[in-house]
């Protein structure tokens, strides 16, 4: 059986294939994906929607060839309805209820938030995680619990990403955010050395970013052209962000007493923050497991994926029915595969 | 203290803890451990102020009645505190076990005791099953004071209840409703001047998290559409 996933919630378009035997073995056969990326400023809705419907078909086709599969042999269809920007949802909503009815196959729906943390347990072979996910719009600690995950601390304001992107681009070294796969904060963290005070917020186990924002926004601008003071406070801001995020992280381990952990979304490519948790979990003695990079990002592989795991325990929408959702919370989802936790 | 007195007890997020006998009566040793994942100068600035905090506050709970380790020795510069061993265990380990009647009974005397703590201007921080021991004659009592603090401000008072009905429901979802439910008549007990306001200031901490979509009916109103 063939799934073919598609990802349209922010900035990447992206399709991806899975085959699956029936029985216990699962094979992504291709996961291809495009970015938009801003001239100037951060993310425009319209513009990031312009760019998917011009990429879509090439996209698409590329992953039907590395796949070797034509449309008609596509059993299921899934898109991640949610959650994510309402003119990008609607790009790949469009095509998939278009594939699916046309072809007269089952579409599912998929939320993007579940399906970066199933890809990551896929990818680990973990069974039960604390999950870990950090990326431009999502900056949560999750456990899994009687079908659904449950947040055990998140943002109580602006995601890390977002966070990151905002600080490197109000000092003027972005766009582009990432140059070799490498965050701008990350560049300018190693003209750095010294370590600098900043706000610090964690509020039992939610996080807040803005304040450690404003106050690293005020500091850097008064040194604006001083690239070694300009390091110090990347590097500053990189650390403390960090240490936050292990510290929820580390008290919903120890909460929960779980032995795995688990990192996913686009920030969990950060080699720092990689190497901080996996010293964290090692000193739990539990397990650490990370998310390569091509499935750390958006992508189409972890919608197919889901949308097969949704397949298999019925779930499935009505092209007609299949409506977008801007605010979809990973709470919200049933998760029939998650019954038995 | 004679580490080879000590008897290793449990690592948790923040600290070693160890029991061990001071004057014949068992004692908890409670270590702030350094974090191998943090920079140093950063580390001691965390362990110094978590545990004088802790010391701090243990300590004015104690004298006014709560049920609370009582604080023995604190010693800051080993980031150490020793404190009263309250026989019984943690509400993490036993609630699933436990009875709907025994939850309720629980959940209800907690209630009380945040309440009383709040009305103190003092809030926990980090109130969850993990922090929150049930003693062995059936009394609920409270630990880990690392992240508390003074406040007027009931956002905090909120926050723990918050962090609360939070841990409920990734432990134990299903018993979350006699929980919480008795919680909140002993929170009112505990706290009648300010009971109200902290419920509603709870729902609104509830609307803050990412993508909520009440939030956004509350905002756009009528012209809310799916």
């Amino acid at each position: 059986m063939y799934v073919l996933g598609i990802e349209s919630t922010s900035h990447t378009f992206g399709v991806g294939i899975v085959e699956y035997d029936g029985k216990d073995r699962v094979r992504i056969l291709s996961n291809v994906s495009d970015q938009y990326k801003p001239l100037s400023g951060g993310i425009h809705p319209r513009e990031a929607a312009i760019h998917h419907t011009r990429i879509a078909p090439l996209i698409l086709k590329k992953a039907l060839k590395e796949a070797s599969l034509s449309l008609r042999e596509i059993d299921v269809y899934a898109i991640a309805l949610g959650p994510g920007l309402g003119p990008c949802l609607r790009v790949g909503a469009s095509i998939a209820r278009f594939l699916a009815s046309y072809y007269k196959k089952p579409l599912i729906p998929v939320n993007h938030a579940v399906a970066h943390i199933e890809i990551g347990k896929f990818i680990n072979k973990f069974k039960d995680p604390v999950v870990l996910y950090v990326s431009g719009g999502n900056t949560l600690v999750a456990v899994q619990r009687k079908s659904r995950y449950r947040v055990l601390g998140e943002t109580l304001d602006i995601p890390l990403g977002n966070m990151f992107d905002t600080f490197t681009r109000e000092i003027g070294l972005a766009p582009p955010y990432v140059v070799d796969g490498k965050h701008k904060i990350d560049i300018c963290a190693e003209w750095g050395s010294e370590f600098i005070s900043l706000p610090y917020t964690v509020k039992g186990s939610d996080l807040s970013f803005s304040g450690l924002l404003t106050a690293a926004l005020n500091l850097a601008r008064k040194h604006i052209g001083n690239k070694e003071m300009i390091g110090n406070i990347c590097l500053s801001v990189r650390e403390i962000a960090f240490n936050m995020l292990v510290e929820v992280t580390e008290r919903a381990l120890v909460l929960t007493r779980k032995h795995e952990v688990l990192l996913v979304g686009g920030v969990a490519s950060n080699r720092c923050l990689r190497t901080k948790l996996e010293t964290m979990a090692k000193h739990h003695k539990s397990t650490y497991g990370g998310t390569p990079i091509e499935y750390a990002g958006d992508n189409g592989a972890m919608i197919a994926y889901t949308g097969l795991l949704a397949y298999i325990h019925g779930i499935a929408v009505k092209p007609e029915d299949a409506f977008i959702r801007q605010r979809w919370r990973v709470d919200e989802v049933d998760l029939p595969w998650l019954k038995n936790y | 203290m004679v580490k080879e007195l000590l008897e290793f007890v449990e690592e948790g997020a923040e600290a070693v803890v160890f029991t061990g006998y001071m004057l014949g009566n068992k004692v908890i040793v409670k270590q702030r451990i350094r974090k191998p994942y943090r920079d140093q100068r950063f580390d001691e600035i965390f362990r110094y102020t978590r545990t004088k905090t802790e010391a701090k506050i243990l300590a004015e709970l104690f004298l006014k009645g709560l049920n609370v380790p009582a604080p023995l020795i604190v010693d800051i510069d080993k980031y150490l505190i020793v404190m009263e061993y309250i026989e019984g265990r943690k509400l993490v380990d036993i609630i699933n076990e436990t009875s709907e009647n025994k939850i309720a009974k629980i959940a209800t005397e907690l209630g009380v005791q945040v309440g009383k703590m709040h009305s103190q201007n003092i809030y926990h921080g980090d109130l969850t099953l993990g922090n929150i021991i049930l003693s062995v004659d059936g009394h609920v009592y409270l630990i880990d004071f690392g992240l508390a603090g003074y406040s007027r401000d009931i956002e905090e008072y909120a926050i723990d209840l918050h962090l609360l009905r939070r841990s409920l429901m990734a432990i134990v979802p299903e018993k979350f409703e006699v929980f919480f439910g008795n919680f909140l008549l002993g929170y009112r007990n505990g706290y009648p001047q300010k009971y109200q306001e902290v419920i509603n200031r709870l729902e609104e901490i509830k609307l803050r998290g990412r993508y909520v979509e009440e939030r956004l009916k509350k905002i756009r109103g009528e012209r809310y559409s799916e």
